[in-house]
């Protein structure tokens, strides 16, 4: 899946010789963390980030005269003092799979995205990815996660996606476990449904086991140890 | 002995949703069967159903949705909304049956002819949404209830309880923004269970934040985890909301045997939830209570569950 249905299209921008007053009121007004830096001819120089901005404001220990006067002379320094440069970017084509390797890789909040010759196309917060997976692990529609363990042998899928399929019940996703057990794996179908019972029976009388679900959880707490 | 009523009727068998379906007329009359050869049917007041006045569905529903409803059963459409919700060409008739027939034990309650009572309906209503049929709910029958006690009985505090092992999503709906109706749930965890609501920093909205209070019980966690909950959250909650009225969505799917549910309450932790309830009844409401039927679906246990959940009610 692509990045580009989920990026914040047109992103609000600021010059770099625009003050940080101004910087800070459209990030407060936008309520957004990330503010890409853009030249007169497009060109991204920067990201302000909500970090960037901390750093340049006064210690809130001053007392409250200081507080004020050093904040008054703060906020007409220019953006380009404070803003991150050279900031990390992606090109639009990128997965959401390329996406969050960068973030992991670069441990930054927002990417903006560019195209071929480094115009800013768009925005991608690591709030906009969250709201991605919500869709995609099909969290906003109403349904139930069934725990499967099966062999580690080709057409294993198919047998259950086809028991699931009989009972005419739509999957919202469907996750794999893949080093739970030596030749298992953990199957997790979040179907569309409240009805569940008639799969699990079939799934039973097909010889698969309905793991309990906690008992992956302990699993998870001893390997961490 | 108490006077327990006993919200019945033949009709009630009569929406018939597909071959197979869990929600089966097979259930109630698993329950009828063994209240009759247990003998405490002949200890209960034995209350039928009647058709709800349409303007009492609309206290919840939108009207558009109710016709909608409606037209679905009678154009013999094979389901509503959604292919979980079947229907047959009656289901509406029998939906207005069970709400109006709630409707009527209420009445009997508040005007002293019974103390408490237990609906066996179907079909059920708590996933029920304003305009959405949900997990077989077409009429939110305890949302209804509630509302006909505000302005019919003029019942200024309603609590609703609700075991069922799912969250009931159409009921915190629709007293989410409402502090005079206090909406708490026990139900197996949202990210395993039908239909993904219900988490615990869902606590209402608006005037009515600190109104809703949600319990998940993680898979498998039992008996243990429910008797916690309900003494950390549900008792202290009611003692300070102090309901006039205790209205029950009783759901007895979160039982060890029912393959709905992986949550492993047994024949005891439902025994603790029904003496725990009727200890805030005796408290608060004056011995008022009114337990309607939702989910349960392994008949060989639904009815021993229902008869010792009646048995309490009834003091018998």
């Amino acid at each position: 899946m692509f990045i580009s249905g989920m990026m914040a299209k047109e992103p609000v921008t600021i010059h770099p010789d625009a003050q940080i007053s101004e910087a800070r009121e459209l990030m407060q007004v936008n309520h957004i963390r990330h503010l890409p830096v853009v030249d007169g001819s497009g060109a991204l120089v920067g990201i302000l980030t909500d970090r960037d901005m901390r750093d340049a404001m006064p210690s809130i220990l001053l007392d409250k005269e200081s507080y004020e006067m050093t904040l008054a002379k703060v906020l007409t320094h220019t953006v380009r003092e404070i803003m991150t440069k050279n900031p990390q970017t992606i090109p639009v084509y990128y997965t959401i799979e390329d996406t969050l390797m960068v973030l992991q890789k670069k441990k930054v909040g927002a990417l903006p995205v560019v195209d071929e010759d480094g115009g800013l196309l768009g925005i991608l917060s690591t709030r906009d990815l969250l709201a991605s997976f919500i869709d995609v692990i099909g969290l906003g529609e109403p349904g139930t996660l069934l725990c499967i363990l099966a062999d580690d042998r080709q057409g294993q899928m198919k047998k259950i996606i086809d028991i699931i399929t009989e009972e005419k019940i739509s999957f919202g996703s469907v996750l794999v476990a893949r080093h739970w057990d030596k030749d298992k794996r953990a199957i997790f179908p979040y179907l569309l449904t409240n009805n569940v019972m008639n799969v699990k029976k079939k799934l039973l009388e097909k010889g698969y086991e309905l793991i309990d679900p906690m008992k992956l959880y302990l699993s998870q707490i001893s390997q961490k140890k | 002995m108490k006077r327990t009523g006993f919200l019945f009727d033949e009709r009630y068998l009569l929406h018939l949703p597909f071959e197979g379906h869990p929600e089966s007329p097979a259930r109630l009359q698993s329950i009828h069967s063994r209240l009759a050869v247990s003998g405490v049917l002949d200890k209960l007041i034995l209350i039928n159903a009647e058709i709800a006045n349409q303007r009492w569905i609309e206290a919840v529903h939108k009207i558009q949705y109710i016709l909608r409803f409606e037209e679905a059963c009678i154009m013999g459409f094979p389901d509503f909304d959604h292919q979980d919700n079947s229907i047959c060409r009656d289901t509406y008739e029998i939906a207005l049956l069970a709400v109006g027939g709630i409707l009527r034990v209420i009445d009997e309650v508040m005007n002293g002819s019974l103390d408490n009572a237990f609906c066996a309906v179907r079909p059920p209503g708590h996933h029920a949404e304003v305009d959405t049929a949900m997990g077989f709910c077409y009429f939110n029958n305890i949302a209804i209830a509630a509302k006909y006690l505000q302005k019919k009985w003029g019942v200024g505090r309603i609590g609703i309880i609700d075991f069922d092992v799912h969250h009931g999503n159409g009921t915190q709906h629709t007293f989410e923004g409402d502090p005079t109706v206090f909406y708490y749930s026990i139900h197996e965890h949202p990210s395993f269970a039908y239909p993904g609501t219900g988490r615990e920093f869902e606590t209402g909205k608006g005037e009515g934040v600190g109104f809703t209070l949600n319990s998940p019980v993680l898979p498998g966690r039992g008996d243990d985890e429910y008797k916690a909950m309900i003494l950390k959250h549900l008792v202290p909650a009611f003692d300070s909301f102090k309901p006039e009225f205790i209205l029950l969505s009783a759901g007895f799917d979160a039982h060890e045997s029912d393959l709905m549910s992986g949550v492993n309450l047994t024949t005891q932790g439902y025994d603790f939830l029904t003496d725990e309830i009727l200890k805030l009844v005796d408290r608060h409401t004056g011995g008022r209570l009114v337990s309607i039927l939702e989910g349960g679906y392994n008949l060989d246990v639904l009815p021993i569950l229902v008869e010792n959940h009646i048995r309490r009610l009834a003091d018998i």
